[in-house]
């Protein structure tokens, strides 16, 4: 059904949109066609009124000829063929109201109706083109409106997806397990209950400072990462392992805070703790011309039960890429063998204005200057051989 | 009451190990005679130590808590000790004499350490054999088979068994051409199992659809399902009946 009659506000608009139509129609009739101005309103007042509503069929033949999508010659074809069927509907109730009028008693004056017919064919073609006209203006203004609803909805959708990921974060199971670890320590390596109270204060510090921006750099990122597998490490033991590659080009990448954060955990939780011998977790970032790729790797135990894993974590990964990137970012999984792997891509960014992702840049420099590695040169090559690797050792 | 508790301590994660020792450590009547790192070395303490107690972890290599359980002989008291509360009902339904959340004090242990010689000096009814396998949430999916040989584990992934065989009350189930004894009924284990991929051919035969080759008809009313390796098995009439369902939808 056409929207305007959901809405009497703005059909009443409309209608009094048509005021002047009609009286266009009455002064042609009065000048042209030289009839008594009395004759002439009452033949095209409700001529105009019928026309109104007849005008609203062109909302039909336009949604289904979208502007941006349609053919000059199909956009031409479908609305002149509306127009003629339309304006010839009108010159017949023009006539048969005319002859009621004539019936009516009103003077010979309507006899001469005949003569308007081409004129007032071409005014019902004219005011069916403005009408085309309207309906597109108000096809557009709805998508528009429509748009700006899906921007809320995607706006309140990424606050979610942060705060799930906050919440993930501070995942109790995690803080129950590290002050478990703490209370044993207590008891046998004092210096290393205190280390672990300050690593765990840190990430905590940390999570909560970060996790309220809408980016962080990649060494931040990084940086997380380090504080929470430094402390599953203490729980671990030797099981654990941490391997960290990154261009130092790339610590001033934008990324979203705690991105990598339940992927880090899906890799300790669904992978190292079902080993018994542990493994390694590889945390690598690398580039490509424009996209920044983020990879996670770890081993996990080809007989483990079908249960573990609900994946939720990595579902919210994606939603969030999906809400702040689009098409743009993705989240590949590559399982088997024993390995998973976890990818994602998203568009480069780089703190330092002056070199954005141009792909030829081979000077792009690290985001936070730190004393003596500001300008630092990056290789062009910096996406395929890390230049940087971090080997954690459990304490 | 002279005569220690004997313990055997089963989790992954060597703090929680230590601080169990530590918390035990306080109790004279208490002796640790196993620190197991996994599910396979706590089936393998129980079933050459004999502990009265296991102190468990849920979340372990190989085999979890509960799957311990599944596997072994239930004359043992079971403390359950996690950081996960989420199991507590299921801990309940198999037994367990109390459920410890980390981080806990020693008091919460002295406690646990009650219920459990008051059990054992009351002499309640050991709990029933198997319970474990039973209460296997129906939801999850089972892609794997326990099976116990002694002292040892084999885990054999669904995929790889090509037909079970019901003997008694063990089922004998044939994988890789090998084959597992197991203590389980035919029905029991039919239930646990996707019947899209396993399907009863025969009162003795629950056959894995992916190994079938063909069906051949002997006499007017008897078939022989012939595997890809070519081993025959019997097919009962409404197994006949089951096989075609599955085939032909």
């Amino acid at each position: 059904m056409h929207p305007l009659f959901s809405n009497p506000g703005r059909l009443t608009l409309y209608l009094a949109a048509w005021i002047p139509a009609a009286a266009l129609v009455a002064i042609e009739f009065a000048t042209v066609g030289n009839l008594p101005w009395g004759a002439a309103i009452a033949l095209a007042g409700p001529l105009a009124l019928a026309y109104a509503f007849v005008c609203l069929a062109a909302w039909y033949p336009c949604r289904a000829t979208p502007l941006q999508t349609s053919g000059g010659a199909r956009l031409l074809g479908t609305h002149a063929s509306a127009a003629l069927l339309s304006a010839g509907l009108w010159i017949v109730l023009a006539s048969a109201w005319a002859r009621t009028l004539a019936s009516m008693g009103y003077t010979t004056a309507f006899e001469r109706f005949s003569d308007q017919v081409p004129a007032l064919f071409v005014t019902g073609v004219l005011l069916f083109a403005v009408s085309v006209f309207a309906h597109y203006l108000l096809i557009s203004y709805e998508a528009a409106r429509r748009s700006e609803t899906r921007s809320l909805e995607l706006d309140v959708l990424a606050r979610d997806a942060q705060l799930t990921a906050l919440r993930a974060q501070v995942n109790p199971h995690f803080l129950f397990n590290s002050l478990h670890s703490i209370a044993a320590l207590i008891g046998s390596d004092q210096a290393g209950a205190r280390r672990m109270c300050v690593l765990l204060a840190d990430f905590l510090r940390d999570s909560v400072r970060f996790g309220g921006r809408d980016q962080i750099a990649l060494g931040q990122e990084f940086s997380l990462v380090r504080q929470y597998l430094g402390i599953e490490q203490i729980r671990f033991g030797n099981r654990l392992t941490v391997r960290e590659e990154m261009a130092p080009a790339l610590e001033g990448a934008l990324v979203p805070p705690l991105l990598l954060q339940p992927i880090v955990e899906n890799a300790v939780k669904h992978g190292i703790a079902g080993l018994i011998e542990g493994g390694t977790i590889t945390v690598r970032a690398t580039r490509t011309p424009s996209e920044l790729v983020l990879t996670v790797d770890n081993p996990y135990d080809v007989d483990r039960a079908a249960t573990s894993g609900t994946r939720t974590g990595l579902q919210n990964v994606k939603r969030r890429l999906d809400t702040e990137f689009g098409s743009a970012a993705s989240l590949r999984i590559i399982e088997g063998d024993g390995k998973f792997s976890a990818e994602i891509r998203l568009p480069l960014k780089i703190i330092d204005e002056k070199t954005p992702d141009v792909p030829t840049s081979a000077k792009a420099t690290a985001g936070p200057p730190k004393p003596g590695e500001g300008g630092k040169v990056a290789p062009a090559s910096g996406a395929t051989t890390p230049t940087s690797a971090r080997v954690g050792v459990p304490q | 009451m002279t005569t220690p508790l004997r313990v055997a301590i089963v989790d992954d994660e060597a703090p929680a190990r230590a601080i169990l020792r530590e918390y035990l450590g306080l109790d004279p009547a208490i002796e640790i005679v196993a620190e197991c790192l996994n599910g396979f070395e706590a089936v393998q303490a129980v079933a050459n130590l004999k502990p009265d107690l296991l102190l468990l972890d849920v979340q372990m290599p190989k085999l979890n808590g509960f799957e311990v359980l599944e596997l072994i002989e239930r004359d043992v008291a079971v403390i359950f000790v996690t950081a996960y509360d989420q199991y507590a009902l299921k801990a309940f339904e198999v037994e367990a004499v109390d459920y410890l959340l980390k981080p806990f004090g020693p008091e919460r242990l002295t406690q646990a350490l009650e219920r459990v010689r008051a059990r054992i000096t009351q002499g309640q009814p050991k709990p029933e054999h198997k319970l474990a396998a039973r209460l296997r949430d129906p939801r999850s999916p089972v892609n794997r088979l326990l099976i116990r040989d002694g002292a040892n584990v084999h885990i054999v992934p669904l995929s790889k068994v090509d037909y079970v065989e019901a003997q008694d009350d063990y089922v004998s189930i044939h994988a890789e051409r090998r084959s597992y004894l197991k203590e389980q009924t035919m029905g029991e284990l039919e239930t646990a199992l996707d019947p899209r991929h396993f399907v009863r051919i025969h009162r003795s035969f629950l056959l894995n659809i992916d190994r079938l080759a063909k069906v051949e008809t002997t006499d007017k009313d008897s078939r022989v399902a012939i595997l890809r390796d070519d081993t025959r098995l019997p097919i009962s009439r409404s197994g006949y009946a089951r096989l075609s369902e599955l085939l032909g939808g």
